[in-house]
């Protein structure tokens, strides 16, 4: 097993998250991503049990289009945190947020620290890239000059390299869009939650082939929050607490440098992240995965280690990702499905299947839980966290 | 051409000036001999600074392709094709550009970059198959 060193595994389980809160999740929210955060935060503490009064520390990350801790603090009235962190990065860095609250909470920095995300992904900033500003990054100048400036297209780049590596097929995707859609069925908070067939799915317009547009997730206006605190202090909260057993950081894929773009971070990622929490890829109860587009679990699969390399799609094509499948995937709906909220909803999922109340989409006696970040593209790092029910 | 124009930075102005002038250049390290793209100080096998520019023939292998059909640049509503080139010269190097071709590309077929003229100032490096060696900028419409 992967040498994990001895100061690391003296923070697994150290943390727990203690309360998740959401705000509806809509495509125009009506509202500032200021009040969007304001409602998620303190809807987390109220599901703790918790008095915004008690909170020292807020974290959140963004890319320049939401409120940062050092406007959300003053507007909750917390002007003296003791910790903040205001990450910049989309989906790589949502479960590093997380688990750098967690490793601030576990050096004393702070006892109770609320992640949120906020976003008008669909009404102000719209994520997918149609009709915004460029990214300030120097790599976009050996891209944007031929129209390939937008995530879809960066990721259908990519699912086409591994269809014609190792024969990911169309159906594949599909497969995965239309377990996920039926997750989100039984999902109040989803947006969409009418079933879907493998022939809606090929039948669905192409955004960059070799995506259709099922192949995308949704951009949504909401928001999401987790409160991590102490695993002492949250047993003696309201919820069951759900333990921060492993959080890990990799690296990640340059659009300009990358031996094989089939392969993620995630797959050097995965053996740290196990390793830590002292399980492998067999204990894992159920996985939210980052599902920017459908290719992302995919890949995922096969680098988390839940198949071999190549063999992601008919994994999903074979069931095995289903609510009754061996590894239930994405039981949200994802952002395929339920909305997109950067990776924070993925956690708190997690957290809702962990304390057994995810209702209808209950997957029965989940002890231990995957969560990740976007595997590494685009945005060269990669983040995850495993959870244990305490 | 569907693009933005490119917005050059300190490590990379050079470089355009010279795609400007149909030359196709990547660095090379003074102190190991290392071939790098895209243009930066360092170099990521010795960490050291020294190096001088290595002009190159433009041509790799396609690893992948999109037909873009979401209109992601304003004002450019029809599909255009952007391919995935490995680079020959640079170990590890990807680059991007539109397709000039009649047909798609294949997988891993041996590709070669041809100088697209944009206007005075801009010249973009676009690929077309490696069998049409004697293309001149702008014969062929990207794939439709």
């Amino acid at each position: 097993m992967t040498h994990v060193p001895k100061r690391l595994l003296e923070f697994t389980d150290r943390t727990a998250i203690a309360g998740v809160g959401y705000t509806p999740f809509s495509k125009d929210s009506g509202v500032s991503t200021l009040t969007l955060a304001c409602r998620a935060v303190l809807a987390a503490l109220e599901d703790a049990g918790l008095t915004p009064d008690e909170v020292d520390g807020l974290a959140t990350h963004r890319v320049g289009d939401s409120a940062p801790p050092t406007l959300v603090g003053p507007a909750l009235g917390l002007s003296d945190l003791s910790w903040h962190l205001d990450q910049f990065g989309g989906g790589s860095v949502s479960h590093a947020v997380v688990g750098q609250a967690a490793l601030a909470v576990a050096a004393g920095l702070a006892e109770v620290v609320v992640c949120y995300r906020a976003i008008n992904a669909r009404s102000e900033f719209r994520m997918g890239g149609t009709g915004r500003g460029l990214p300030a990054s120097p790599e976009v100048q050996y891209q944007a000059p031929y129209g390939y400036v937008a995530p879809p297209q960066q990721f259908a780049m990519y699912a086409r390299a591994h269809m014609l590596r190792y024969g990911t097929t169309a159906e594949h995707f599909g497969a995965l869009a239309v377990t996920q859609r039926a997750n989100a069925a039984k999902n109040p908070r989803a947006l969409m939650r009418t079933p879907i067939t493998l022939d809606d799915y090929l039948a669905s317009r192409w955004i960059a082939e070799p995506f259709r547009l099922l192949d995308c997730c949704l951009e949504t206006d909401g928001a999401c929050a987790v409160v991590v605190t102490t695993a002492e202090r949250a047993r003696s909260l309201r919820r069951h607490p759900v333990l921060v057993s492993a959080a890990a950081w990799g690296g990640g894929t340059s659009h300009l440098s990358c031996d094989d773009p089939t392969v993620t971070a995630a797959a050097a990622l995965a053996p740290r992240l196990y390793a830590q929490a002292g399980v492998g890829p067999a204990d894992i109860d159920v996985a939210e995965l980052y599902d920017c587009f459908t290719y992302s679990v995919i890949v995922q699969l096969e680098d988390y280690g839940f198949c071999p390399k190549g063999e992601g799609g008919p994994y999903v094509a074979s069931g095995a990702t289903a609510l009754d499948g061996a590894l239930p995937v994405n039981t949200h709906g994802g952002f395929l499905s339920e909305g997109y909220v950067h990776g924070v909803n993925h956690i708190a999922e997690a957290v809702s299947q962990l304390r057994g109340e995810a209702g209808d989409r209950q997957v029965p006696g989940a002890e231990v839980a995957l969560s990740t970040a976007q595997p590494g593209y685009v945005l060269p790092a990669t983040s995850a966290l495993i959870l244990r029910r305490a | 051409m569907p693009g933005y124009r490119p917005e050059p930075d300190r490590d990379s102005r050079a470089w355009w000036d010279r795609l400007a002038r149909h030359e196709f250049a990547v660095q090379e390290c003074d102190a190991c001999g290392t071939l790098r793209f895209p243009p930066r100080a360092f170099c990521a096998a010795c960490r050291q600074e020294g190096w001088h520019w290595r002009e190159t023939v433009p041509e790799g292998t396609v690893e992948s392709w999109i037909v873009s059909r979401q209109p992601f640049v304003p004002g450019h509503r029809d599909p255009y094709l952007v391919v995935m080139v490995r680079l020959t010269a640079v170990p590890g190097a990807l680059v991007y550009g539109n397709w000039r071709a009649e047909r798609q590309p294949e997988a891993g077929e041996r590709v070669r970059g041809t100088f697209t003229q944009v206007d005075e100032e801009l010249t973009v490096l676009d690929w077309a198959p490696e069998s049409r060696i004697a293309i001149r900028s702008g014969e062929n419409s990207p794939v439709r």
